[in-house]
């Protein structure tokens, strides 16, 4: 049975459109997050995997804990490097000179902006350029410092945003984060995370499309009767439904993670997996204390929760409407609704949008974002909150996917 | 072996589909004859689960239908009206899944497949797609299809829809084969189709059951009310208005009438042998379906 509905599924010519599609969408990702390049000593820019390994050799020369001396001595370069004649001057092509011997510091660049930013929202790339080698010793303070302001400015929306224990709560996480911590180059892993949410999304809308032909397709083909009619076709049959949906998605979802992961990462290469993300520019302000590779598994579980809600959602409204029509636009709904919910100014709307499914497929975001939650007093991030709520609903979600079909259709 | 229906209603909204309907149903084939919209279907979509009576039970050899579920699913086979399948399938496949969810293992469903198959004609388009096949022999896999988990019960609704005289003659032939020691429940509106292989013939108005009996039985109620008399051609309006006109044929400036009628036509109406076709005509007003004039 189960043998036969993965074979509806992907007999059609629907089915294999999507499979198309999917190819489309892996390729599409993998090529984005290829697109980087290297510029070498003449200011001109080298494209490829050549170009980002050669990028990877320079970077890794900073590997290694990111401490006050190697801070101090990446300042130094920069400074040294900003005051040279070719980042000086007007020409383009001399300034490309400069950036090309600068992408060694690049990365701790990126997190010295971020540490001596004006304020906790500014990003200034040229402020590492203005920076002493003295001050290196507040790097690491400055990321909490920077926080505090900005939750104690009363100008500020955060002001109001967040509560005392939220307050408290966010201090204490950026407080406690251990460093030094660990430095190394992780373009792999960032380009991965970068483009990771489109792979996501549109797996699970191609995916919608592929399972809600499952328990639709009885009443589209006028094929119900006999289903139904049948031994297993209340328990057994609908059952097979329920694990064909199942399978696919976790069978696409994995096989489009899994080849866009392995050709990201083999692009660039995987260093810098047991790093702290907060050692990435842009995952500076995580509250989160992971390493990279926790995020990673992060990323993809939440990705793959987040996939299991969405096309079990569109299965049980296309078994409990017996039509795919509004059951396929159900993951175009749910990615954007917090778009249309943004625009609403309540604070309880603004509660709900942090816990909104779709920020399961983009978690690499998610952890960046500063949506807390206070149940039973307790201050926590809505990462593990989404885990569990969407992991829980998916659970009720396929007993209840199961209930809705066998009923059949009384009229 | 016995399903015994007492009492069924089936009310969608304020239409009553099947009112009252009790009868017992035991080895043979039974004739659900009706003019559309009589109910057939919808008895025959509660003798099948899919919908459940508003008033009545259904019984199987004592036990509630809906209460044994699958153990009462397994012994049944049925051809739906409108029969759909699953169009990028071939013909093996879809039998093959059918087979599957009918719980069958896959050493029988492959002999089953093999031999209804062959017993529909169809085993040259095994590998064709559903989707390929003419009307007539996608209603033919729909046959195979309810056959084949060798149902006790077997209830096909209008399974010659579509098919050609040719085609239907060799489904009756069929049917009276594997009718043996079966519930077979065959609606219809064609009257040929039941006429020579039902034992009992249901005739189903307005969701009742009207009247019930063998062929002989029925017939045999409405002798001396079938009368063929000839009248001019012009009074052929005034006798189709006042009377039901089985036939008329026109004969050289006259035309000859037959006519259901307790009472003679005309004075010179002679009596005639009434056929099943005259008793559909008496009970629901109109003629039998039009196919059946070809046979």
């Amino acid at each position: 049975m189960f043998r036969y509905e993965i074979k509806k599924v992907f007999a059609r010519t629907g089915g294999k459109v999507a499979l198309l599609l999917l190819a489309l969408a892996l390729a599409a990702g993998c090529w984005m997050a290829a697109d980087t390049y290297y510029v070498n000593e003449n200011g001109d820019k080298e494209y490829g995997a050549a170009a980002a390994h050669r990028l990877r050799a320079l970077q890794k020369e900073w590997s290694g804990t990111l401490d006050e001396e190697k801070l101090r001595l990446a300042i130094g370069e920069i400074t040294a490097l900003a005051a040279t004649p070719q980042a000086q001057s007007q020409d383009v092509k001399e300034n490309n000179i400069a950036f090309g011997r600068g992408q060694a510091t690049y990365g701790i660049r990126g997190l010295l902006n971020d540490a001596f930013a004006v304020d906790f929202q500014t990003n200034d790339y040229y402020r590492a350029e203005h920076l002493t080698p003295a001050m290196a010793g507040d790097f690491y303070a400055n990321r909490i410092r920077l926080l505090r302001e900005w939750l104690t400015d009363e100008r500020g929306n955060a002001y109001y945003r967040y509560s005392d224990a939220e307050k408290a709560y966010l201090l204490r996480q950026y407080e406690t984060l251990e460093t030094p911590f660990s430095y190394d180059y992780t373009n792999g892993w960032t380009r991965l995370f970068e483009w990771y949410p489109w792979i996501a999304m549109s797996t699970v809308m191609i995916l919608g499309y592929l399972v809600c032909g499952i328990f639709s397709g009885e009443y589209q083909f006028r094929a119900d009767a006999v289903f139904f009619a049948s031994r297993y076709g209340r328990d057994k049959a609908v059952a097979a439904k329920v694990q064909a949906g199942l399978v696919i998605v976790t069978a696409v979802y994995w096989a489009m993670v899994g080849l866009y992961s392995a050709y990201v990462l083999a692009y660039y290469g995987a260093d810098g997996i047991s790093c702290p993300v907060q050692a990435a520019s842009s995952y500076w302000k995580c509250l989160y204390h992971i390493t990279i590779g926790q995020m990673y598994v992060l990323v993809v579980t939440g990705g793959y929760i987040g996939c299991l809600f969405i096309s079990g959602l569109v299965m049980f409204l296309s078994a409990s409407c017996r039509s795919a029509v509004a059951a396929v636009m159900t993951p175009f709904v749910l990615i954007f609704l917090r778009s249309f919910l943004e625009m609403t100014d309540s604070n309880v709307i603004e509660k709900a949008m942090g816990l909104c499914p779709d920020l399961l497929l983009q978690m690499n975001r998610t952890l960046c974002l500063f949506n807390l939650y206070e149940p039973g007093g307790k201050v926590i991030g809505a990462v593990p909150i989404l885990f569990a709520l969407y992991g829980a609903l998916t659970a009720l979600l396929v007993p209840t996917v199961y209930k809705a079909y066998r009923k059949g259709r009384d009229s | 072996m016995e399903l015994r229906m007492t009492n069924v209603t089936k009310t969608f909204r304020d239409v009553n589909a099947v009112e009252h309907v009790s009868k017992t149903l035991e080895s043979g084939v039974y004739g659900l004859l009706g003019v559309n919209g009589a109910g057939k279907t919808t008895l025959m979509r509660m003798l099948c689960t899919l919908i459940r009576p508003t008033g009545g039970t259904i019984t199987w050899d004592g036990n509630d239908i809906f209460a044994l579920g699958g153990e009462y699913r397994k012994m049944l086979g049925y051809l739906p009206q409108d029969f759909g399948f699953y169009p990028d399938f071939t013909v093996q496949d879809y039998l093959y899944y059918i087979a599957a969810i009918k719980g069958l293992r896959p050493t029988t469903a492959r002999q089953r497949t093999d031999r209804l198959l062959e017993q529909v004609g169809l085993s040259k388009e095994r590998n064709q797609k559903m989707k390929k096949l003419s009307g007539g022999m996608k209603r033919r896999v729909g046959i195979a299809q309810a056959m084949l988990n060798d149902p006790r019960i077997l209830i096909l609704d209008e399974p010659t829809a579509g098919l050609d005289p040719g085609e239907r003659i060799r489904f009756r032939n069929l049917l009276s084969e594997l009718a043996q020691d079966r519930i077979v429940l065959l609606s219809t509106h064609i009257v040929s189709d039941v006429e020579y292989i039902a034992n009992e013939i249901l005739l189903m108005k307005d969701g009742r059951i009207v009247l019930s009996g063998t062929s002989e039985e029925l017939t045999a109620a409405l002798l001396e009310s079938v009368w063929i008399c000839t009248a001019p051609s012009e009074q052929v309006g005034a006798y189709l208005q006042n009377y039901k006109v089985a036939n008329v044929k026109t004969l050289q400036g006259n035309a000859q009438l037959r006519i259901v009628s307790p009472e003679p036509p005309a004075k010179d109406a002679a009596a005639d042998i009434p056929t099943l076709e005259d008793v559909f005509l008496y009970y629901f007003g109109e003629k039998a379906g039009e196919e059946d004039v070809s046979l």
